[in-house]
């Protein structure tokens, strides 16, 4: 109407209008009537709570897409949130005395990427054993003591404040762990790990193609290994620190930006170089903590932080 | 017969000869053919394991998770040696179970894996061995960052199997499954998929790369830790992919 009153005639067809109007009506209409339903299988949500008697162990095993978030209170009650993008995941979830076993199932094997979305956060007591899994989503653990096993395909995982015996194994997933106390096991092909802070008195650091970074003190005594085959090995320590140092590398380069503060091995012969490799030899201090750091043909860069 | 009376007469008499009956319904049903290609590779591969071998605790170890997983067993339990039972019963007792089979492939790839390295190190003739320079601070030889090498963006199995003697075998095996477990998720282009391949190819690239330095210098003791790492972890890689294709298909 507004056309004809500002005196502009419709350039096309009465019949045209109507075979090229309603399909994009009738699409539209589709479109709007399968919105809701989407909508009403995004957010899906469930939520239980377990009663605990003594040290729960959880178990994850999360086969769809999507984040586990790990966090403590002081109650002796496990809770579960999951949430899930479609109705295509079901969650499994089952207590046996005091573990409790979570499952995310993908339903329908034709489903896409975006429908098999599951994210589960827990809320734990502090002491809880952990054995999560997951496929390409991040696993956030914080403030909790207990012996965890944490395993990913392409998903991070990031630690905070957490100490027990930590084993952290992915694919292609790096890790972050921050003031994580007591024994920590990575092994990954492609993922990078990040030690930040830490009370670790025993280190395994392993991954193929991925960087390594050590940003903390050494624990007397403590043991400390870490490997990369093709990334940088980068450890920053602190003038107070003691440990004995030994670094080598086949084909890459030792970066020694920390000579300053590294005096001559004093334990002589336990650390002869080989004659294939490069490296150095030292120690910082008294040399109570034995660290290993190697890579095959990448950099491996020792640093005093300030 | 149905598929569960297959799995029967295997558990209770083994691969051959199978019955009539059983024969005829292999002939229709692709399954029950794949369970017995997984079977005979298990067998294959237990067959190549010395008896006492004895694998690495982390063999038990990830058993165990596996068990506790699939809720087999739910009290934490010690790890204990293998009881003197028969491989075969060994074996059998795992087959009602296609992913435990599955992740038996796996496990039995790496344990042969990790013995070969071992084995390999302890008979390798070691030549005479050059005094080492004692050098209690030896700043890093090269003033510059090494260069990558040129390892291929085309590193394949193909390229991966032909390394340096004491590897052959592990290599061999290896190169036998990743076919296998590659063709399980080829068409896949789940990011994850997508991921497992990227990363077996890394693998791949680092073997060879290893493989070609430790031709050059074959004392280098420091690469061949390396490499039987890589090995390792293309053993684990090449049965997550196996695992995940079961899954998945």
């Amino acid at each position: 109407m507004c056309l004809r009153m500002m005196g502009i005639v419709p350039a096309l067809p009465a019949t045209w209008m109507k075979k090229s109007f309603l399909p994009v009506l009738s699409a539209g209409l589709l479109l709007w009537s399968a919105a809701p339903t989407r909508a009403a299988g995004a957010g899906q949500r469930i939520e239980k709570q377990f009663s605990i008697t003594g040290r729960p162990v959880v178990v994850i095993h999360n086969v769809a897409n999507g984040r586990i978030d790990v966090k403590s209170w002081k109650n002796s009650e496990v809770n579960i949130v999951g949430t899930q993008t479609s109705n295509k995941i079901g969650f499994d979830i089952e207590q046996v005395g005091d573990r409790i076993d979570v499952t995310a199932n993908v339903l329908d094997a034709s489903a896409r990427p975006l429908e098999l979305e599951a994210n589960l956060q827990l809320t734990v007591p502090e002491e809880t054993e952990l054995q999560l899994k997951t496929e390409t989503g991040l696993i956030y653990v914080e403030q909790v003591v207990g012996d965890m096993k944490l395993e990913s395909y392409a998903g991070d995982v990031h630690l905070k404040e957490v100490s027990g015996y930590i084993i952290v194994k992915t694919t292609s997933g790096s890790l972050v762990c921050t003031q994580c106390a007591g024994k920590l096991d990575f092994s990954s092909i492609g993922g990078n790990a990040q030690i930040l802070q830490p009370q670790l008195n025993n280190v395994n650091l392993m991954t193929t193609t991925g960087n390594i970074l050590f940003d903390g003190d050494f624990v007397r005594t403590g043991l400390y290994s870490m490997k990369s085959g093709r990334g940088l090995v980068e450890v920053r320590f602190s003038s107070t620190d003691s440990f004995d140092l030994k670094a080598q590398t086949s084909t890459g380069v030792v970066d020694n930006q920390a000579n300053a503060f590294l005096k001559p091995d004093s334990h002589g012969a336990k650390h002869l170089p080989s004659k294939f490799v490069h490296g150095l030899v030292g120690t910082v201090g008294q040399g109570l903590a034995k660290v290993e750091l190697s890579s095959y043909s990448g950099t491996i860069r020792i640093m005093k932080r300030d | 017969m149905q598929c569960k009376d297959v799995e029967l007469v295997l558990e209770q008499e083994g691969l051959e000869p199978l019955p009539e009956e059983a024969r005829a319904h292999l002939v229709e049903c692709r399954d029950c053919r794949n369970y017995i290609a997984d079977l005979t590779s298990v067998i294959d591969a237990a067959k190549k394991l010395p008896q006492e071998i004895t694998p690495p605790d982390r063999v038990w170890i990830s058993l165990r998770a596996q068990l506790e997983e699939e809720g087999i067993i739910r009290t934490p339990a010690e790890v204990i040696p293998a009881e003197p039972v028969s491989l075969w019963q060994s074996i059998n007792a795992f087959f009602s179970n296609r992913v435990l089979a599955t992740a038996m492939v796996g496990i039995l790839i790496a344990a042969a894996a990790v013995f070969q390295i071992r084995s390999d190190r302890t008979t390798r003739v070691v030549p005479p061995v050059q005094t080492a320079k004692v050098q209690p601070m030896v700043p890093a030889a090269k003033p510059t960052v090494t260069k990558p090498t040129e390892a291929a963006s085309t590193v394949t199995a193909s390229t991966v199997s032909q390394p340096s003697g004491e590897f052959d075998r592990t290599a061999r095996d290896l190169n036998d499954q990743e076919p296998v477990a590659t063709g399980m998720l080829l068409t896949s282009s789940s990011p994850i998929d997508v991921s497992l391949r990227d990363n077996l190819k890394k693998v791949n690239e680092f073997i060879a790369e290893c493989e070609r330095h430790l031709k050059e210098q074959p004392q280098d003791e420091l690469t061949r830790e390396y490499l039987s790492a890589a090995y390792q972890q293309k053993a684990e890689l090449l049965s997550a992919m196996i695992e995940r294709g079961r899954s998945v298909n």
